[in-house]
């Protein structure tokens, strides 16, 4: 049955057929009669969703149950969803081939707004209408967005927060019910659980409001979260490509959540509360996932290793299953102390691990302003050490765009990166992004920077680079990053944007082509949307402001 | 120290959903599966050690062919062992003739 869809094509025909092959080792494939059948989406390439470990802990989950069917689908690139277009034919599922409207339900995971235009094309490529209203398939939207609104119209089902705990329940809500409506009804007395047609949304006096137009959907909505890192299911049978992917490694969860409080950061808000994976629980998934899998690969995730209580035992503790394996492992969220201090002799035993310093300041009073710890004269001490470590480069992230900072600010970063250059004798990648004020972070409520000044801003950076081979620099797109900043903060009303802006988008452009932006701004043209407005953040509220995620400060 | 290396020279087949899968793929493929294995396996030395497999010629993508590998082990290894451990680690489309 396999390539069933396919009988008139070979997949010869396009570029890198890996992506669409789905006989990675761990694979799920089932019968499909009498299940509920589930497909999980990512609008982006075979080989950056598969990079997302949330959509894997789904798709593990999900398949654990015997009366459910999950398989995926990704992006196709443009040239075969040009094909599939011309031929009138469906987008399908990588594991049995099936197209996508012969799903009950559609999952997706992503939280990149550049990609909602993909989004809907997934949907329209599956043979599915986008509108939420005009169609019988249920589009469940979980993990990674933060403002749920503009997607409202698309969007059958958000899970605010992290689905894990409430699989079991969203099953059991699908096997109960047959029908759209009673399913959606069903679902929406569950924690965490946003169903947009059960709410009107109203702006008046200077804020929004929801309002309920089903009696037992609940409001407001709490995000949810996994109490315990330990029982929480974790996917060892690790689905393994037989190509590369944009992360070719197994992240291990450490700890999710971020005990720090640095001002312009959304993680530590959409991870709250701060939670530990125990040390027995991190060696059994690496032993584990490692026999499902073989790979040559780990990485320690966290959004902060060096908080990580016990990070010397872990280290101690598992350091010799890699060494004896010839693994490499990556702790990639470190900070400078650490690496010069504790960890020192630890890491030089580790086969390759890569050095991310995030700086986001150059000057300390900025710093102090992001609540961004750092201590300067040690990173530089680390940063001499380095040299020994076996590294090929040092990455480093800054931030730009901020109301309060100063020239003196800018011209700093480049006066930084030679110092780190010269200490170091490593070749240097700088990541200078602009500041946007996203939800949920402690600066939701600071204005963004009008794209005159981030051009401004920008050259001054650039006219205090020294650049020569070993420096990279990427500094963001101005025009690029506002965007992101209006769809991240939009309202309902923006809907009809996303809408045009994925009809303009015949040829399936991706966010590098020059094209893109530019389809974007036409659209919000058109539908003469003041997009300023989201951007200026001189509402009582914001169009999130429902969602509880519970943290006190 | 000089390790002990005791080569053991297999063929595979390559066919069916397999042939979307270049050479750098296969390589890859095989380093898990052995991997996977309790097979005691000699990898290369410097500052990126691998799982050592050499190529005898490269094999073109798209198409149905043989694949003539050597893989390396520190212990030595029949040939039985090797099919026996290996076999029930490689993706279908990937058969050891
Ligand atoms: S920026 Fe990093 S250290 Fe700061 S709060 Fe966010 S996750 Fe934590």
């Amino acid at each position: 049955m396999v390539y069933s869809l396919f009988n008139v094509m070979d997949f010869k025909l396009f570029q890198k057929p890996q992506r669409y092959i789905g006989n990675e080792w761990n694979v799920v494939k089932k019968d499909h009669s009498n299940k509920v059948t589930i497909c999980l989406g990512y609008p982006d390439l075979y080989e950056v969703g598969m990079s997302n470990l949330g959509l894997r802990i789904i798709y593990g989950a999900l398949n654990q149950f015997n009366d459910v069917v999950c398989e995926r689908v990704f992006m196709p690139a443009p040239d075969l969803a040009r094909f599939l277009r011309k031929r009138n034919k469906k987008l399908f599922s990588l594991e049995t081939k099936t197209p996508l409207d012969q799903f009950a339900v559609l999952g997706f995971n992503f939280n990149y707004v550049l990609n909602f235009i993909n989004f809907l094309h997934i949907l329209n490529l599956g043979g599915l209408p986008v509108k939420a209203s005009q169609r019988r398939d249920i589009i469940v939207l979980g993990g990674g967005i933060d403002n749920p609104q503009p997607l409202a119209e698309f969007v059958d089902v958000f899970f605010l927060g992290e689905f894990e705990g409430t699989v079991p329940n969203f099953v059991n809500v699908l096997r109960k019910y047959k029908d759209k409506e009673s399913r959606l009804k069903a679902l929406s007395q569950i924690e965490g659980v946003y169903v947009p047609k059960f709410y009107t949304s109203v702006f008046e006096n200077n804020s929004y409001k929801l309002i309920k137009d089903y009696k037992y959907a609940k409001l407001p909505i709490k995000r949810v979260y996994v109490r315990d890192l330990n029982t929480s299911f974790y996917p060892v049978k690790w689905l393994t490509p037989h190509t590369q992917i944009i992360h070719d490694r197994i992240p291990v969860e450490i700890a999710r959540g971020c005990p720090n409080q640095c001002t312009f950061c959304q993680a530590r808000a959409f991870y709250w509360p701060y939670r530990q994976r125990s040390i027995s629980t991190i060696e059994e998934t690496v032993k584990e996932s490692y026999r499902h899998s073989g790979y040559e690969n780990f990485s320690f995730l966290s959004l902060s290793a060096s908080d990580y209580s016990s990070i010397e035992d872990l280290i101690d503790r598992t350091s010799a299953f890699f060494q004896e394996r010839k693994i490499g492992l990556s702790l990639p969220s470190l900070r400078a102390d650490d690496i010069l201090g504790r960890l020192y002799t630890k890491l030089a035993k580790i086969k390759k691990t890569s050095l991310t310093i995030a700086v986001e300041a150059a000057n300390e009073s900025l710093r102090r302003d992001l609540n961004k710890k750092i201590d300067i004269n040690k990173l530089f001490e680390a940063v001499k050490v380095v040299r020994t470590l076996r590294l090929k480069h040092i990455k480093t992230y800054f931030m730009f765009g901020f109301p309060q900072e100063t020239g003196d600010d800018l011209a700093a970063i480049g006066v930084l990166l030679r110092k780190l250059h010269s200490q170091s004798g490593l070749s240097l990648n700088a990541s200078i992004n602009t500041f946007i004020p996203k939800p949920f972070s402690l600066w939701e409520g600071e204005p963004m920077q009008t794209e005159a000044v981030l051009l401004q801003k920008k050259n001054v950076i650039l006219r205090n680079v020294r650049f020569n081979r070993n420096l990279r620099i990427f500094l963001s797109n101005p025009k690029k990053s506002i965007l992101e900043a209006v769809i991240c903060r939009a309202d309902r009303k923006f809907w009809s944007v996303i809408y045009r802006a994925f009809t303009k988008d015949t040829e399936f452009s991706t966010y590098d082509d020059a094209s893109f932006l530019k389809l974007w701004y036409n659209a919000i043209e058109e539908e003469a949307i003041d997009y300023r407005f989201y951007l200026e953040a001189k509402t009582d509220n914001f169009p999130w402001s429902f969602i509880e995620t519970g943290q006190k400060l | 120290m000089n390790i002990a290396k005791y080569p053991v020279k297999i063929t595979l087949y390559k066919k069916g959903e397999m042939i979307y899968f270049s050479q750098l793929d296969i390589m890859h493929v095989l380093e898990r599966a052995l991997r996977r294995t309790p097979l005691a396996l000699f990898y290369t030395q410097g500052f990126n050690p691998h799982v050592k497999i050499s190529f005898s010629k490269a094999l073109k993508l798209g198409v149905e062919g043989k694949i003539e590998v050597t893989l390396y082990f520190t212990s030595k290894v029949s040939l039985d062992e090797l099919t026996g451990n290996l076999t029930p680690q490689l993706p279908a489309g990937l058969d050891i003739v």
